[in-house]
């Protein structure tokens, strides 16, 4: 499951403000009882400055009814997340969760040399990475590097490209706020891990040039 | 997923919600009044193009009402199980397409220094994919004498396991992406790098590639030689695990 892997991204300031905060437990290893742990995860990424939270189990804010019911609702064997758009709250949640010691691995997505350097700050030591080495195969079946870079940041693939590009007209034309049709991007990702704010400025960015 | 032409207006609000363009807006052969008006227009789902996602039900908010999942009997329940998020696998207990892989890996050994875990999700991102593309692949990495992650549902899809061939009945279905997941050595990466150029060129769709592995005692990226070697492009952003799983694998 490599949701959170593959956001690709042209603009290297705007991938400075996508970060994608992961925390599992592990099957048969470390898994009961983790539902409080990962609701503990939520609280303090919250407090962190977490812009969006989710739950591939239970499904994103909108599904669920509120950002309540998520910290209400997480299970044992849950996969959670959260969504940061800066190094500072980043590295926030870092501390909370080494200081927290809840035992459940952590997995951040984002620049590796960011990540990398937060960790540090945070008194971290990154132990495994995962790196995307691009599409390959049918390429030219796929639309241009901006609708991609919106639509990769649903690794499931549920943000569709006529949706993305439904979204970009009516920026365009003023029927919507670039920050509202980020908001209504966000809905089908059901992990929760869409970053609005990414997408609002590359919205804002599409629109002008279409 | 469906649709019921008697309760659908013909709004056409569902249409651009679906990620494989399943959904198209047919006329009617004779109007028919819906919720007091006469409408002439009806939204329709190709079901051989759906791979049951379930985003259209979810998302598109129909006023209607007018779509609903109808039941899945084998082997169309694999769409199921590989497009919709909700979805929970029995092979690994958890939501999505995958496994634990790197995610859990202080917890798991599952990458040991050496190795280098790969993924090949077929059909992402957009095009999705016949799950006859994904045995191709699958088939063509099978000859690094790989072992398929058992925990990942696409294993058990496979009729032979060694090979890489996946049972008749499931090659036809769609789905959003399906994960073909295997570890190899790490100085087996130029062959498998060599095989997938090969391979990309035989397949009607699109895979996204990732390599895990566990870092050096330095900090240092195991990978990075081979990379840069077979000059492959390499995202600058990715997933890092910050070790904070317990208890430790060793």
């Amino acid at each position: 499951m490599t949701h959170t892997l593959h956001r690709l991204g042209t603009d290297i300031s705007l991938l400075k403000e996508d970060f994608v905060v992961l925390v599992m437990p592990s099957k048969d290893i470390n898994h009961v009882g983790s539902g409080p742990k990962l609701r503990r995860f939520f609280q303090l990424a919250l407090e962190a400055g977490a812009i969006k939270i989710g739950d591939c189990r239970g499904g994103n804010e909108y599904y669920q009814g509120g950002v309540d019911r998520i910290l209400e609702n997480v299970e044992d064997r849950a996969v959670v997340h959260a969504v940061f758009k800066d190094r500072e709250s980043l590295i926030r949640v870092l501390k909370s969760l080494k200081e927290a010691d809840l035992g459940m691995s952590v997995v951040v997505s984002g620049l590796f040399d960011d990540v990398a350097e937060c960790c540090q700050e945070s008194g971290l030591k990154p132990h495994s990475i995962n790196q995307s080495l691009g599409r390959w195969g049918a390429t030219h079946k796929l639309p241009a590097g901006g609708v991609l870079e919106v639509h990769t940041m649903c690794g499931h693939g549920m943000v569709s490209v006529n949706l993305i590009r439904t979204m970009i007209d009516r920026v365009k034309t003023g029927k919507m706020t670039a920050e509202k049709a980020a908001e209504e991007l966000f809905k089908p990702c059901m992990c929760g891990i869409f970053n609005p704010h990414r997408a609002a400025k590359l919205l804002t960015r599409l629109a002008a040039e279409s | 997923m469906e649709i019921d032409s008697e309760k659908c207006t013909g709004c056409g609000r569902c249409l651009v919600y679906c990620p494989v363009e399943a959904i198209s807006m047919k006329n009617r052969e004779k109007p028919v009044v819906i919720q007091g008006k006469e409408r002439t227009k009806v939204s329709v789902i190709d079901l051989d193009a759906c791979a049951e996602c379930g985003v259209c039900l979810r998302s598109a908010r129909c006023p209607a009402g007018a779509i609903f999942q109808q039941e899945l009997r084998y082997p169309r329940t694999i769409r199921s199980l590989m497009s919709d998020v909700l979805t929970i696998a029995e092979e690994s207990q958890i939501s999505g397409r995958g496994t634990e892989e790197m995610k859990t890996n202080e917890v798991t050994g599952r990458f040991k220094r050496g190795m280098v875990g790969v993924a090949i999700e077929v059909g992402r991102p957009i095009t999705g994919t016949r799950l006859f593309d994904v045995e191709k692949i699958a088939m063509a990495v099978s000859a690094l004498d790989v072992e398929f992650e058992p925990c990942n549902p696409v294993t058990s899809m496979m009729a032979d396991a060694k090979r890489g061939k996946f049972k008749d009945e499931l090659l036809n279905e769609k789905v959003l992406s399906a994960i073909v997941e295997f570890g190899i050595k790490t100085e087996q990466l130029p062959d498998l790098f060599n095989i997938l150029e090969k391979s990309s060129r035989e397949i009607d769709s699109v895979f996204s590639l990732d390599i895990a592995c566990r870092l050096d005692p330095d900090g240092s990226n195991p990978t990075a030689p081979y990379i840069e070697a077979s000059g492959l492009w390499v995202a600058p952003n990715g997933k890092t695990n910050v070790g904070l799983g317990r208890p430790l694998a060793e």
